[in-house]
């Protein structure tokens, strides 16, 4: 409670701030540019890609489109990560939000029934690139028949391997949760672990679950068999040992640090830990997911949206399309070093010689997006419960995935 | 202005003559009072009730922007009262509560009655103890999460080079320890302050007291006990309501060792609320769960305001 006091108080407060500081500026300049027709027009933009590594390539972005889209600044601002989606929703109690923002793929669970994004529907039809995309990332954009977003960039979840390790146990890298049992059982000694995964309780967790739930051929509305399924399999993993029951605590970064440190011969992880990895004294490959069923990974990344209440939204689309001429995206990705989510930009860039980014945008393809509606994170909540129940002893896999179904089935039932 | 002013006093001259300075002087205060009545209306009323307005309306991330939220009674009340995760909540907050000011309380009790005798370097000893309170809680979190971490933590560490490494233990991931791993953690950042209001307390015990007793022959343990904790009532009673309202609230240092799990171990209520409004974004939930997690550490304040009040009275 006093939280929830203090931080609408905060709020309030901090609101009342930087209207005062920064936010000054731009009405200012929103009105001087407005009234005089034709003007400059001033777009705020969010996002919370805060780290110093990645500046250079968005201040080059925003150079760009500031000399090349006409009558347009750009007022960036970042957030850490976890906060920019509280943000958006305390930005819309008090009025204060941006025109565009990039946010986490995931985020249009929640932000696509809040009618807070603007509908691109009309101007995606008419711009006719839609076909260009990769069909997760694009369907990842697509909120009850309306196009709520573009992709920005796109990653997924592989295997990473040891090679060092895995030859001198005699294995190759695993394609099916059979040899990836088996590999990581192989691999498994002293202090080493054979498989590394985050199985936190938060959606980092769940990204990381997802996959094996897919792979057995399901999805969130038949947990409750295929749901058992996969956390059967996590299960036998650890309890021969070969996954650490302590990844209920890892978050994904933890779990690179194990492999880096090579407490754990394989991990699951995305692209955005290959520039430590380079550096790592280790050698290592990266392969798809292991399949059962099926073949599927889970997708990441983040999307472009324009919000409603945006003045300057005819403005902000011509923003957006700008940062997708192929011209401009691929200098900015490999900046970045994030994947497309363009298929037509699969043998430009980095990507196209890098074997371990092109592994990765090669599974774009069976990368499923997290497109559950506004409900989602109640039925990610049980998810990450339910897996957390099962690797720590304190619940059977039928059992969790039974009880998880019912306020899965509930939550994403009740839309 | 002035005038008015005038005339208005004027008026109360004929009617109440004697009265006058002093009512002014209380009008006076009312106008002094004015900058912190604003700053409370401000950012404590206005807040709060906010809180309840929402608390009674149908608010989630939809009807956020349109304004559109309707007002459904007591609905997100018994939505609340219906979840069985919210008691889960409460139990956990009931036993981290209870288990923390148990041993803050019986901890800091026995390092104020130690610092409480001079011996050297005893003030400096005491400055350092109270590091622990003024970290930031997000730091202590972190530093416990490390050191009670089961592959690299200190705390294994310790016990295998003791040759008790049979007692490490995977303290945070287990469910059945996680909440001991915090209780242990919360503990560590309040003995300090326990001790020293309790510290305070003993001095204001007359040394002559513990002296005729001696005399008379009571041995330590039965100074101890007719002298020393008979006179800490107070003290003691109040130091224990103030760490209840601290502790009932405790978010942060939970927050930041384990998140609420693993599974939902350490979901207290103030992660519970935290998680409806900021998870799940069910406005109008949280704003009832809220309330409910205010009623304890109200009702504890109110006790100690009544007692603050029964003591000034008494003196």
């Amino acid at each position: 409670m006093s939280y929830a006091v203090d931080r609408r108080g905060f709020l309030r407060a901090a609101g009342a701030g930087a209207a005062a500081l920064g936010l000054g500026s731009v009405l200012t300049s929103c009105g001087s540019g407005g009234q005089s027709g034709g003007g400059t027009v001033t777009l705020t933009w969010w996002d919370y890609f805060t780290l110093d590594n990645f500046q250079p390539a968005f201040a080059r972005l925003v150079k760009d489109i500031e000399s090349n889209v006409p009558d347009v600044r750009i007022e960036r601002r970042t957030f850490p990560f976890a906060d920019l989606d509280r943000q958006i929703t305390l930005g819309a109690v008090s009025g204060d939000l941006p025109d565009i923002a990039i946010v986490d793929n995931v985020a249009m669970n929640s932000l696509g029934g809040s009618g807070l994004l603007a509908d691109l529907t009309g101007r995606v039809e008419e711009w006719g690139q839609s076909g260009t995309y990769y069909e997760g990332p694009w369907a990842g954009c697509q909120v009850d028949g309306k196009t709520l977003g573009i992709p920005n960039n796109s990653n997924c979840l592989a295997l990473y391997c040891n090679t060092r390790m895995l030859d001198s146990a005699g294995v190759k890298p695993p394609t099916t949760w059979d040899e990836l049992a088996d590999a990581a059982q192989k691999l498994t000694r002293g202090d080493r672990y054979g498989l590394a995964m985050s199985a936190i309780r938060t959606e980092e967790g769940v990204f990381q679950f997802l996959p094996f739930l897919w792979q057995a051929g399901g999805d969130l509305d038949t947990f409750a068999t295929d749901g058992a399924t996969a956390l059967s399999f996590l299960d036998d993993l650890v309890a021969k040992g070969s996954l650490s029951e302590q990844c209920v605590g890892w978050t994904q970064q933890d779990v690179n640090t194990r492999f880096v440190n090579q407490r754990a011969a394989m991990q699951i992880n995305g692209p955005w830990q290959l520039p430590s990895l380079k550096q790592a004294d280790l050698e290592w490959e990266v392969v798809a997911l292991p399949r059962d069923r099926t073949s599927a990974t889970c997708l990441g990344g983040e999307n472009w949206v324009v919000m409603e209440s945006s003045k300057h939204q005819d403005k902000a689309w011509e923003v957006l399309e700008y940062t997708q001429r192929p011209s401009v995206l691929v200098p900015y990705l490999v900046a970045l070093g994030n994947l497309p989510a363009r298929k037509d930009l699969a043998d430009t860039g980095t990507w196209a010689s890098d074997p371990a980014l092109r592994l990765f945008l090669s599974q774009l393809s069976v990368a499923r997006p997290r497109q559950y509606g506004p409900h989602y994170a109640d039925a990610s909540q049980a998810v990450a419960v339910a897996e957390q129940a099962v690797l720590t002893d304190s619940a059977a896999p039928t059992a969790a995935a039974k009880s998880a179904a019912v306020k899965i089935d509930k939550a994403l039932g009740s839309q | 202005m002035g005038k008015h002013h005038g005339k208005r006093q004027g008026g109360r001259h004929t009617r109440r003559h004697p009265s006058s300075p002093s009512s002014r002087r209380r009008r006076a205060g009312y106008l002094f009072s004015l900058p912190g009545l604003a700053f409370l209306g401000l950012f404590l009323a206005y807040p709060l009730l906010y809180n309840v307005w929402t608390s009674v309306h149908d608010v989630d991330l939809g009807t956020l922007l349109g304004g559109a939220s309707r007002f459904n009674g007591l609905a997100n009340y018994r939505a609340t009262v219906a979840d069985p995760d919210f008691w889960h909540a409460v139990r956990l907050s009931i036993v981290f509560t209870l288990a923390s000011l148990l041993f803050q309380f019986v901890i800091g009790f026995a390092l104020a009655l130690l610092f409480a005798r001079p011996f050297p370097l005893n003030g400096l000893l005491r400055s350092l103890l109270l590091v622990a309170w003024l970290l930031p809680p997000v730091v202590s979190g972190t530093l416990f999460r490390w050191m009670l971490d089961g592959e690299s933590g200190a705390y294994n560490a310790l016990l295998r080079a003791t040759g008790l490494g049979a007692l490490s233990h995977d303290w945070l991931t287990d469910p059945s320890t996680s909440l001991a791993g915090v209780v242990f953690a919360n503990v560590w950042v309040g003995v300090p302050f326990n001790m020293l209001l309790l510290l305070v307390g003993l001095h204001t015990i007359d040394p002559e007291l513990h002296e005729a007793a001696a005399i008379d022959g009571a041995s330590v343990w039965q100074r101890f006990r007719w002298i020393t904790l008979p006179l800490m009532r107070p003290v003691s009673v109040t130091v224990l309501l103030l760490g209840l309202v601290y502790t009932f609230k405790v978010f942060d240092i939970i927050f930041v060792m384990t998140g609420g799990g693993p599974v939902d171990a350490t979901s207290v209520l103030s992660l519970y609320v935290y998680e409806i409004f900021f998870r799940f974004f069910r406005f109008g939930e949280g704003a009832a769960a809220g309330l409910l997690l205010l009623l304890v550490p109200l009702l504890a304040g109110g006790l100690y305001v009544h007692r603050l009040r029964r003591e000034g009275e008494a003196a």
